[in-house]
């Protein structure tokens, strides 16, 4: 299962992000979430959603100098171990999808882990910018 | 602590240069929620009566609801509570955006600003803190611009940033504050009041969250709200249409503004309706936490005004710089638009005083000496589009014009009053009372002047099935309707945008869940009825009685041209039965001051 994105249709109303943040932190908290949304308004008409959106090549994996990215075998996807993670920012320099960011608080990377089976950004999404592909 | 609420408040004295942190006042809050509510009760309790609206003891109110920044639908609002420079009344502006969450993800649920900063500043917020910096190379840029260098100087393009343009520098009493790009609290004046505070900018930006007490059982209750409640039939023409989608349903009504309020009906309306706009149409865009999305991001590819981008133009901006001034090149009100968004100027106030404008100078009663040499005639586009920036910096009859149609009348005299179309010295907006009688008791007896969002009667009578021009009912219809006085005040401290038709009983759902505490559809009934009164209370304070519970002098005496309101007026017998019933059922006096009955029945004294 991979996350496919439709960016001209999205709106910049947040929704995925905080959504996402309630998962994980437990509150709104759209900064601290896998999904955040950029603008380029007014230079450009231009929003959309950035998240890891399970890619093949993941160099993420491979520019990690602790090993904290690790295969989920049942979710057959490559999540971020919390307690390994330096929030040292490599993943996120290599990730050619801008899908991670770190966590403003607790300084570890983000990394999308599909809500381990049934997305909330998805489900939320107003325009369906959003997809699942199997 | 309720949940929804971050429980803290800003307090910046520009003058001094502090800031400090303080408790929200709960006890308040559980009265009156938030927004309107809350900014109100902050407002009255801390602005001493007959204070100079631009003066440094104005007090500047960012206030936001316990809703915001949260999942639930279509409220990202947040607004300024303030003494209006433009009526002297009390003045709630609204903006969408994100900065209203952005704020609460800051660690603060209100701003309160006094004082006045010896020079150019801007407010930067993050994470509980609060700085007072230099902005004297912002001080007479336009709006984006702003937007953009503090950005720049933050180093995160994630900052969200409210801030006015050389409008509300040059204390244009109907200047603007525009916030995240594109969305603006248009109306009355906050942009002068800022100006007048030496306060270029607010910016904000945060990384702490709001809680609420169960918070997988709230995202269910927002889902099902947005399912069966929000994304229906009734609200679904914000994401198909947006706003330009009412032209037509308006013109059809006879009560489209033209021509400085002379007609009802516009020959060239399908050359600015929702169809004109479509055309020009890139992509929609959402505030904060908005599933309907009715922003029309737009972008003009041909002729002199390509390269326009805005969102817009809205409804309003259609109207008022459209019909109202004869103009009918939807790319020409496009660039308007933008133009008034980067100087910070109101799109309704401004369209109303360049039509007022136009009919001074059709009339004679003003001259090209006055207009920099502009043939300033209904329809001239060429003319129409310097507007703007006359106004903006005060140049010629922008000058005059800058202190908003009421002053300007005043000051150009010959009559002019007559057709200076206000009440309490703001300008309308785009329903014309004369086919909608409802809507003038609704802009008489608005809490910040002539304003079609605290009661829009038009839904009943021109959209509806109400007859139009019969006084029968409008008064329980303005102040108890499901547009009415009353929920707007619920609606507007929950801080729920106006395009999502919410009841009382999905407010007191929303609210409970998001507090924790038991919120009914009485409560939500009784706190709206409050917050009128207490505004109303404020408003008294200030002077405002049934003598200025008054409207234009065009409304009353000149037959609407055109339309299926031709010739009608809205006649002082009738406006005057209406006033009576309206104060009868409010619990007021003749003159318009709320009973202490009432004020007990309320808790309010």
């Amino acid at each position: 299962m991979r996350l496919e994105i439709f960016p001209e249709k999205c709106t910049e109303c947040w929704l995925c992000a905080a959504v996402c943040s309630a998962r994980l932190v437990g509150e709104f908290n759209p900064s601290r979430s896998a999904v955040y949304v950029e603008s380029l308004l007014p230079e450009k008409l231009v929003m959309r959603p950035y998240v890891c959106i399970q890619c093949d090549e993941h160099p993420c994996v491979e520019s990690c100098p602790v090993e904290a990215i690790v295969e989920d075998k049942e979710l057959g996807i490559y999540v971020v171990d919390k307690e390994l993670c330096t929030g040292c920012g490599a993943c996120i320099e290599v990730c050619p999808y801008n899908g991670l960011r770190l966590d403003p608080v607790e300084n570890y990377a983000i990394k999308c882990d599909l809500c381990r089976g049934k997305p909330r950004c998805v489900e939320i999404c107003p325009e369906e910018v959003l997809k699942i592909v199997e | 602590m309720p949940g929804g609420y971050v429980g803290k408040i800003l307090r910046v004295d520009l003058t001094s240069g502090k800031t400090s942190s303080e408790d929200l006042n709960l006890q308040w809050a559980r009265l009156f929620i938030g927004g309107k509510g809350l900014g109100a009760k902050y407002l009255y309790e801390e602005l001493k009566p007959r204070t100079d609206p631009l003066s440094p003891d104005n007090v500047f109110i960012l206030m936001t609801g316990p809703l915001t920044g949260t999942t639930a639908p279509c409220a990202p609002k947040f607004a300024v509570y303030t003494k209006s420079p433009l009526t002297g009344t009390f003045l709630d502006s609204y903006m969408g955006g994100y900065l209203g969450a952005e704020l609460k993800f800051a660690g603060f649920d209100a701003v309160i600003i006094k004082g006045k900063a010896e020079k150019p500043v801007y407010l930067w917020i993050s994470d509980g803190k609060a700085e007072i910096r230099d902005a004297k190379d912002l001080w007479g840029l336009d709006i984006h611009e702003t937007e953009k260098r503090i950005k720049d100087e933050v180093g995160d393009k994630e900052v969200k940033v409210a801030a006015i343009g050389p409008a509300g520098e040059n204390l244009v009493k109907i200047a603007c504050i525009t916030v995240d790009t594109y969305r603006q609290a248009g109306r009355g004046g906050g942009g002068a009041v800022m100006g007048s505070k030496n306060l270029k900018a607010i910016a904000v930006r945060g990384h702490q969250g709001v809680s609420v007490p169960n918070i997988e059982e709230f995202i269910e209750l927002t889902k099902e709200i947005t399912k069966n409640d929000v994304v229906t039939e009734d609200n679904l023409w914000a994401k198909t249409d947006g706003t330009p989608g009412f032209l037509q349903m308006v013109q059809e009504g006879g009560v489209l503004p033209t021509r400085n309020f002379q007609m009802g009906v516009f020959e060239h309306a399908n050359e600015i309706d929702g169809d004109a706009v479509k055309k020009i149409l890139v992509r929609k865009r959402a505030c904060y936490g908005c599933p309907l999305g009715c922003g029309n991001l737009t972008q003009v590819k041909e002729g002199p005004f390509a390269g326009t981008v805005i969102e817009g133009p809205d409804y309003e901006t259609l109207a008022l710089g459209g019909s109202n001034c004869y103009i009918s090149n939807v790319a020409a009100i496009a660039k308007y638009n933008l133009l008034c968004d980067k100087l910070g100027l109101d799109t309704i106030s401004t369209g109303d005083a360049i039509a007022f404008a136009m009919e001074c100078f059709e009339k004679g009663l003003i001259t090209k000496e006055d207009t920099n040499g502009l043939e300033l005639t209904f329809g001239n586009v060429e003319a129409y589009i310097q507007m703007p920036n006359l106004i903006a910096y005060r140049k010629a009859i922008g000058d005059v014009l800058a202190e908003g149609v009421r002053k300007a009348a005043e000051k150009i005299g010959k009559g002019s009053d007559r057709f200076a179309v206000q009440v309490k010295g703001l300008e309308f907006p785009g329903y014309e009372p004369r086919g909608s009688i409802g809507m003038a008791l609704a802009y008489a007896t608005s809490d910040r002047g002539a304003c079609h969002m605290r009661s829009w009667p038009v839904n009943d009578e021109v959209f509806g099935d109400m007859d139009p021009f019969t006084t029968k009912g409008k008064a329980e219809l303005v102040i108890n309707g499901s547009i009415g006085q009353n929920l707007y005040c619920a609606k507007w401290s929950l801080v729920v945008c106006d395009f999502y038709a919410i009841g009382y009983e999905n407010m007191a759902r929303l609210a409970s869940a998001a507090t924790g505490w038991k919120l009914t559809v009485d409560d939500m009934k009784l706190i709206g009825e409050r917050i009128w009164n207490l505004i109303r209370m404020f408003n008294v304070r200030e002077g405002f009685t049934r003598k200025n519970d008054t409207l234009p002098y065009r409304i009353a005496n000149d037959p609407l041209q055109g339309g299926k309101a031709d010739g009608h007026v809205v006649k002082p017998e009738d406006f005057n039965k209406m006033l009576d019933e309206y104060y009868k059922l409010r619990g007021w006096d003749e003159e318009g001051r709320p009973t202490k009955e009432k004020l007990k029945e309320l808790n309010l004294i």
